[in-house]
């Protein structure tokens, strides 16, 4: 075995005069060969699962399609679009996808970055802080939204019973419009303000001590300090947080859909907490109309794209105003 | 301007049971240049922390000027520091950073522009005002936490090593300004290095620490020239003092069957308990003399500096056995008539250039 593996190292020693023509530099596909076979699998998977859905989706939106009967799909270009530009639905989804966004990231993110903030300052018991913090993320939605459900109850709601004891009166929650969007906010709060906290941690953790210490001799106090040290820190990891957080904005589905209390998608009796996504749903899944609620999944797609950008070229505005 | 006053002044880090810096008494006049020096870890830094307020003192008291500072917060001692690593704000420009203490401090900013304008003019930073500190080179920014400091105008200034992250040249050359601008300014300095040229050159007084204890402080040349024990007369000096210890005999030590001689008196008190003798000698020193008459060596390692020699010798091997500790003898020599590897030589040390220690106490004697 090992003498005749020997052997065309051997005949090459022997035989090194052949010239480094062209012809044998191997192209460069055929170097990169391993390369790409080590990536194949990511990106068949990616085609499988993420290009092909999402480009499928693209073609449904421009047919008519009934859930029942896929197949049997009529080509109505972008009329789907031009309707729901139409669609009173359309219009308060978005609406509502809005409010509650603004009223759960704004305060979500404000909070984590006071927690990281103290956090970041006291040591002791941080361990258990930092697993308190991420309860609510490993809690699944729909236990979560059940207990808050419970507690945003009208009749026999802890809050409500909290309320009348110093003497404001019952609220309906559920019914009313920013009621409802306020507590579905809440629970998106709830949810995600530990998970954006530890986010935050981690990056106040990679700003230099001595950056304090310079500031605090500087005369700085620790309100000082934290906007001119550790915000600026913070500057792309905020970002991102605000970028993850729109797409989660955008998306929300899981809370108001379990806030309803009956698995219904209306999003209430007068649609007051149906985002676009419970109204996407709706469309498919309730009136059976696929290609309606594929363009609506293309519009979300399209929002996202487009608050995603005006986040991103503002960064770089800013960025390139500091150089 | 102010004086620093160190009275007993004790930190010790939480979970530690040796004080990283242990009963420091410092006296620092007005305007003095002092310079804290020592090997790694003996507690220079958290001296300089105490001062600056950033670092707890667990007994004992600092003062600054007659006010005393022990448990007041940084803010309000009136100081500025230059970090190691110089801390400054990435994001702000260098004008922003040396204005930063300015504006908390409240001050206009026709005020703020005038003296963050002169100190860049002073440190030659006039074409860098709008640049952050990421654009800068090592020395520019070094430069920038200088003025950063010089433009509060404080009581007194601290430095940690601020040379640190130079090359060897361009830290050359920053120390130069660094001696001549503290002494245009006048202020109050402390200034922490490991560096003892850095001591030696820059320092009105020189303090040595050693595990957390002051060693001694004076004035850079009486450092070299008395060092209070064995520790100093090591730690200063390039190549280091030779130290050696032997037995006490009539008239001075035996050192490899020959004797140096030591006055009676002194003899006298550093053998007392033991009967040995620490003495101390440092490379220029030493005489090269006739064979026999002094104490026999053997040449290993010959350095050629340009303007020096340095022999690397050790005893002759016949003639260590009543020396403790021998290790290598460091002789300076013209570099044009040094001699060979290999060589043997005699060596003298004139009177008056001998430092004896006691070998128990390691204390100088005189
Ligand atoms: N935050 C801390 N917690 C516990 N021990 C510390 C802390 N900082 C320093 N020490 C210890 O205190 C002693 C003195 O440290 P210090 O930083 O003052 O040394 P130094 O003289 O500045 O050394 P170097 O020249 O390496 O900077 C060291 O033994 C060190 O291990
Ligand atoms: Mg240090």
């Amino acid at each position: 075995m090992t003498i005749a593996s020997d052997e065309p190292q051997v005949a090459s020693i022997a035989a090194p005069s052949a010239p480094p023509g062209p012809a044998r530099r191997p192209s460069r596909l055929t170097r990169n060969r391993w390369g790409y076979a080590y990536v194949a699998p990511f990106f068949v998977l990616f085609a499988c699962f993420s290009l092909y859905p999402f480009l499928y989706t693209a073609w449904i939106s421009l047919h008519d399609v009934d859930l029942g009967d896929v197949d049997g799909a009529q080509w109505v270009g972008l009329a789907n679009y031009g309707e729901l530009l139409t669609s009173e639905f359309f219009w308060n989804a978005a609406r509502n996808t809005l409010t509650i966004g603004v009223l759960s990231t704004v305060p979500q993110l404000a909070m984590a970055l006071g927690l990281a903030h103290l956090l970041n300052y006291s040591l002791r018991g941080r361990t258990f802080f930092r697993v308190a913090m991420l309860l609510p993320y490993a809690t699944s939605i729909a236990a979560a939204t059940l207990v808050f459900g419970q507690l945003f109850g009208r009749d026999y709601g802890l809050i409500n019973a909290g309320l009348e004891a110093v003497g404001f009166d019952r609220v309906d929650w559920e019914g009313g419009t920013w009621s409802s969007q306020l507590a579905i906010s809440v629970i998106v709060i709830w949810r995600w303000t530990g998970y954006n906290a530890l986010i935050y941690l981690a990056a106040m953790q990679a700003i230099p001590e001595d950056l304090y210490e310079a500031a605090t001799l500087d005369g700085a106090s620790r309100w000082k300090q934290f906007l001119h040290v550790t915000i600026p820190g913070l500057r792309p990891t905020i970002l991102f947080t605000i970028v993850v957080s729109t797409i989660g904005a955008v998306q929300l589905f899981g809370e108001p859909l379990l806030f309803s209390g009956n698995g219904t998608t209306n999003g209430g009796s007068s649609n007051q907490y149906q985002t676009l996504g419970l109204l996407m749903y709706d469309q498919g899944w309730t009136n059976f109309h696929l290609g309606q609620a594929a363009a609506t999944a293309w519009a979300m797609f399209l929002i996202i794209l487009v608050v995603v950008g005006a986040w991103a070229l503002l960064a770089r505005r800013r960025a390139r105003a500091e150089r | 301007m102010a004086t620093v006053t160190f009275a007993q002044a004790t930190r010790i880090y939480p979970k530690s049971e040796r004080p990283a810096v242990d009963a420091l008494d410092l006296h620092i006049g007005d305007g003095e240049f002092l310079v804290l020096v020592g090997p790694s870890g003996c507690g220079k830094s958290t001296s300089l922390r105490m001062l600056a307020g950033l670092e707890e003192v667990d007994s004992g008291a600092v003062l600054i000027g007659d006010r005393d500072v022990t448990d007041l917060p940084p803010k309000g001692r009136d100081i500025a520091m230059v970090f190691q690593n110089y801390a400054l704000y990435p994001h702000m420009t260098v004008e922003a950073n040396m204005g930063f203490a300015l504006k908390l401090a409240g001050l206009g900013r026709a005020e703020i522009s005038r003296r963050v304008g002169e100190a860049a003019q002073i440190l030659d930073l006039g074409d860098y005002l709008h640049r952050r500190p990421k654009a800068l080179s090592g020395g520019q920014r070094q430069r920038v936490a200088m003025g950063r400091a010089i433009v509060r105008d404080p009581q007194v200034f601290l430095m940690d090593e601020p040379l640190s992250n130079l090359d060897a040249k361009l830290r050359v050359q920053t120390r130069t300004q660094i001696a001549r601008l503290v002494q245009r300014l006048g202020t109050t300095t402390v200034y922490v290095t490991h560096d003892q040229v850095e001591a030696m050159t820059l320092g009105d007084r020189v303090a040595v620490l050693r595990d957390g204890v002051l060693q001694q402080c004076e004035a850079p040349g009486v450092l070299y020239d008395r060092p209070a024990n064995v520790f100093v007369a090591g730690f200063i000096g390039s190549p280091a003092m030779n130290v050696v210890t032997g037995p006490a005999v009539d008239g001075g030590v035996r050192l490899g069957g020959a004797v140096l001689p030591v006055p009676r008196d002194q003899l006298a008190r550093a053998a007392a308990g033991t009967g040995r003798v620490t003495v101390g000698f440092r490379p220029e020193d030493v005489r090269l003399v006739g064979p026999g008459a002094g104490v026999p060596v053997v040449v290993n390692v010959v350095e050629q500096l340009g303007a020096d020699a340095f022999l690397y010798t050790k005893l002759a091997a016949e003639h260590t056995d009543d020396v403790l500790h021998p290790s290598d003898v460091v002789v300076r020599t013209e570099p044009r008539s040094a001699p060979g590897q290999g060589d043997e030589l005699s060596l003298a040390v004139p009177e008056g250039r001998l430092h004896v220690f006691d070998p128990t106490t390691q204390r100088r004697v005189d």
